[in-house]
């Protein structure tokens, strides 16, 4: 679904994502970890669109972004870490102007908007400025939104941010459910053990360079660390490449 | 005070901080150039003009007076305005501002700081424009170094004056209105704004410089030279204390400076007490956004332009809406009703005719100039709403740039969304205009054709400059027209205007002269004036589709920080 090939981008002299190889096939949820400043985030943002890379492709179910951003843009649904929308809009609105922009037709747009705000708990103020919103509910909307065209790939950045313990659990059991139905989901996340439990296999990325990749059984053993928790494979890891 | 300079560091440092960044030095010489050649193109103008009042016989010294009272008051009003425009959006709406409340400070501390960061922004500019006028006075008038030290001994309690009576003025606005309506600030604003226009005109009268029935009766013009003064402004003290400067009074304008000093220094006083009472008040107030309820009509907008695609009726509805909810975009729309009321003013009161000299010449040049007041306008509104539309996406922009559309055609979509309103704006600022100019029929056809054209041009440079220097992060996106991006629009602008109005006045005056020398043009003035309209048609082509092109290159290559 997803391919990455040489995929880099500089900003002046920082290497912020260093010639990076990655596929994620159809049905698989990625799980994308790393420091603070790693470049998930500049990773995200190149998968989605959004980024021009220095170097390299993003190929997303056969398609060349560079070269048909629209087609490909098109099988994306984006939730970015920062629920930035448009403050005058109000939530059932901002999902109408989705539902255009991605040419839902309207059958599917009211179905699955009835569907997403029960959902997410926004139905009671889905009529209300987007301004008003907290940031929780904010998100819950990005997320609406991206779900709302039914897209056979979902790119997350840091989806848990500012959400409560429910909606944790809910995002948790909507991605298991939708990947189930044959979506890739591509996600970076801080938490780690939301990665473990969730996610098929898990990218490593360390200043900009994918470090490692497999399932947690398999980050253990390039860690030679025997019994321990993604977190140890985490530190461990992340380490050896400080101290190369 | 030590805390209150403390708070205002960051602004320094940041400022410091931009000031090196390596590829701004050539920006940074542009606007110095472009500046400076500014600020002498005012000291030359302005030097003219007295140079020629010292040379009418016995009224000079009164013209240069009166002319000289009239800058200072709209000194005045200038400053009273973008004080409160500045001081409204450092006290209430900067992002800064939850942080420092939070800070261990006394809310008129952060009152203080803000209120001299806002001083000086609001003043600088108006400062340094006018500077050249006064200096051009002490050189006219071969006055000692006590007149330009009189300068800034006035100037200074003036710009003071002017902000902390805004300052309190917006003070007070935020703490009267009901919470819900906090927005609506911009509103008020607005109306100040005519207001203030009124009043400033009302004062001053400016036809009655130029009418000349007033010269009819000498007696009747020096009457009205010498109309009292109003003796309760602070530009009037300005004045009393630059005119005894210039005539070598020094105590009497010493005296002035002090009125002024003290007024200032009680408005400060003042201001921080009134901050000590209610600024935190208002500023937890100003902190709620609109909770109205927007009860789902029948998507009226949606209805309206459903003939659209998918795509685009998406943005054009989000265009309308955003626009119609954010009072600080619409309630713009004051400035420009001002604009016009100004700009058709000036045409009601013009001595047209009265003239003397009426002949065709004058008629052709008059609506030419008209043309070029109108594009002029234009402009002005288009860098005031089209040119901030791509950096008014601010953060959301990432919405944008994953939405299964080419830039190219979200920058389309906005070149359309200004094109209609601004299209209709234009024209019926020239049809009325050439009306009261009673222009010929050949004329006002060429101008509304003119107009036809240069409309799309002016709103493509907007859209597409815009989009080539945007900023996603600005505070307050009306004012990226101000950065670089904002002058190449106008510079642009301007000169495309002035090139089609040139290439088209040329050939009009030869068709006007023969019409009434009654001769055929000759071939080859024929073929020189069809390939003047058609230049000026081509420039006009290409000003509507380069800039988008170059503003699509640039928008996709931008790297914006954040997601
Ligand atoms: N617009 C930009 N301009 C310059 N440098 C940038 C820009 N965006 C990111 N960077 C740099 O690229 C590197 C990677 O940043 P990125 O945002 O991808 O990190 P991240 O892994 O998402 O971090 P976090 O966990 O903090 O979200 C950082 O060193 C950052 O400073
Ligand atoms: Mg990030």
């Amino acid at each position: 679904m997803i391919n990455l090939i040489n995929l880099s981008k500089y900003f002046g002299h920082i290497k912020a994502v260093d010639r990076l190889n990655l596929s994620v096939s159809s049905g698989e949820l990625f799980g994308f970890i790393g420091q603070n400043g790693a470049g998930k985030t500049t990773t995200i943002q190149m998968i989605a669109g959004l980024l021009a890379p220095t170097e390299g492709s993003v190929i997303i179910d056969g398609i060349d972004m560079a070269k048909e951003p629209e087609k490909a843009k098109k099988k994306i649904g984006l939730i970015p870490d920062r629920p930035f929308l448009y403050e005058k809009l109000t939530g059932m609105e901002f999902l109408k102007f989705t539902a255009d922009l991605y040419e839902v037709s309207k059958e599917v747009f009211l179905e699955n908007t009835e569907k997403l705000l029960t959902m997410f708990s926004l139905i009671d103020r889905a009529h209300e400025l987007i301004e008003s919103y907290s940031h929780g509910m904010k998100q819950r909307l990005v997320m609406s939104a991206a779900l709302l065209h039914e897209p056979p790939l979902i790119v997350v950045d840091e989806p848990m941010v500012g959400l409560d313990p429910r909606g944790i659990k809910l995002v948790t059991n909507l991605f298991r459910s939708l990947v189930a139905k044959g979506t890739t989901i591509f996600m970076s996340t801080h938490t780690l053990r939301l990665a473990e439990d969730v996610c098929d296999r898990i990218g490593i990325i360390n200043n900009g360079k994918l470090i490692a990749t497999g399932t947690v059984n398999e980050l253990k053993h390039t860690a030679q660390i025997g019994e321990a928790d993604l977190e140890e494979v985490f530190f461990q890891l992340t380490k050896e490449e400080i101290s190369l | 005070m030590k805390q209150a300079v403390i708070l205002l560091n960051p602004r320094l440092l940041s400022f410091r901080n931009k000031g090196f960044a390596k590829d701004r030095s050539i920006r940074l010489i542009i606007f110095a150039a472009i500046g400076i050649s500014f600020w002498a193109g005012i000291f030359a103008i302005c030097y003219r003009v007295l140079m020629y009042f010292q040379s009418v016989e016995g009224l000079g010294n009164m013209l240069a007076y009166k002319l000289l009272s009239m800058i200072l008051l709209i000194f005045f009003s200038l400053l009273i305005f973008s004080s409160i425009l500045t001081s409204l959006s450092n006290l209430y709406m900067s992002k800064d501002l939850t942080l420092i409340h939070s800070l261990p400070v006394p809310s008129e501390k952060i009152f203080l700081a803000k209120w001299i960061e806002s001083t000086i922004d609001s003043s600088w500019m108006v400062v340094v424009y006018t500077i050249p006028v006064f200096i051009s006075y002490g050189i006219v008038f071969e006055t000692g170094p006590f007149f330009y030290m009189a300068i800034v001994l006035t100037l200074f309690p003036l710009c003071i004056i002017a902000s902390a009576l805004s300052s309190i003025m917006v003070l007070v606005i935020v703490i009267i209105l009901p919470a819900s309506r906090i927005r609506s600030v911009f509103v008020f604003l607005g109306l100040a704004l005519l207001v203030i226009i009124y009043i400033t005109f009302r004062l001053l009268r400016p036809e009655r410089l130029v009418n000349p029935e007033n010269f009819a009766s000498l007696l009747g013009y020096l009457n009205n030279l010498s109309t009292p003064s109003y003796p309760l402004l602070p530009s009037t003290w300005a004045f009393d204390s630059l005119k005894a400067a210039l005539t070598g009074d020094v105590s009497c304008s010493l005296f002035n400076v002090a009125l002024s000093m003290s007024c200032a220094a009680f408005l400060i006083f003042s201001g921080i007490l009134i901050a000590k009472a209610i600024y935190f008040k208002g500023f937890s107030k100003s902190q709620a956004s609109m909770t109205w309820l927007f009860q789902h009509k029948k998507e009226r907008l949606d209805k309206l332009f459903s003939f659209l695609s998918g795509p685009t009726k998406s943005f054009v509805v989000k265009e309308i809406k955003t626009f119609l909810r954010d009072q600080a975009q619409w309630s713009q729309i004051f400035l420009i009703g001002a604009l016009i009321v100004i700009y058709i003013y000036n045409f009601s009161v013009l001595p047209i005719e009265h003239s003397p000299i009426k002949t065709v010449y004058l008629q052709n040049l008059l609506s030419f100039l008209n043309v070029a007041l109108a594009a002029f306008v234009l402009i002005s509104v288009t860098a005031r709403f089209a040119f901030p539309s791509i950096s008014i996406e601010g953060s959301a922009f990432w919405i944008v740039r994953s939405a299964p559309i080419p830039i190219r055609t979200f920058l389309r979509i906005k070149f359309f969304i200004y094109l209609f309103p601004l299209l209709i704006l234009s024209e019926i600022l020239i049809i009325v205009t050439n009306l009261l100019l009673n222009v010929t029929p050949f004329m006002m056809y060429l101008s509304i054709i003119t107009l036809f054209f240069l409309t799309p041009g002016v709103v493509s440079l907007g859209i597409g400059l815009g989009a080539a220097y945007p900023d996603f992060n600005s505070e307050n996106p009306a004012h990226t027209v101000t950065g670089f991006g904002g002058l190449v629009f106008m510079i642009i602008s301007a000169a495309y205007i002035g090139a089609v109005i040139v290439l088209e006045a040329g050939p009009v005056y030869t068709i006007f002269m023969s019409g009434i020398r009654n001769e055929n043009l000759s071939y080859f003035q024929l073929l020189w004036i069809i390939g003047s309209f058609f230049t000026a048609f081509l420039i006009s082509m290409l000003a509507i589709i380069l800039p988008i092109r170059f503003g699509e290159k640039r928008l996709v290559a931008h790297s914006f920080a954040g997601l």
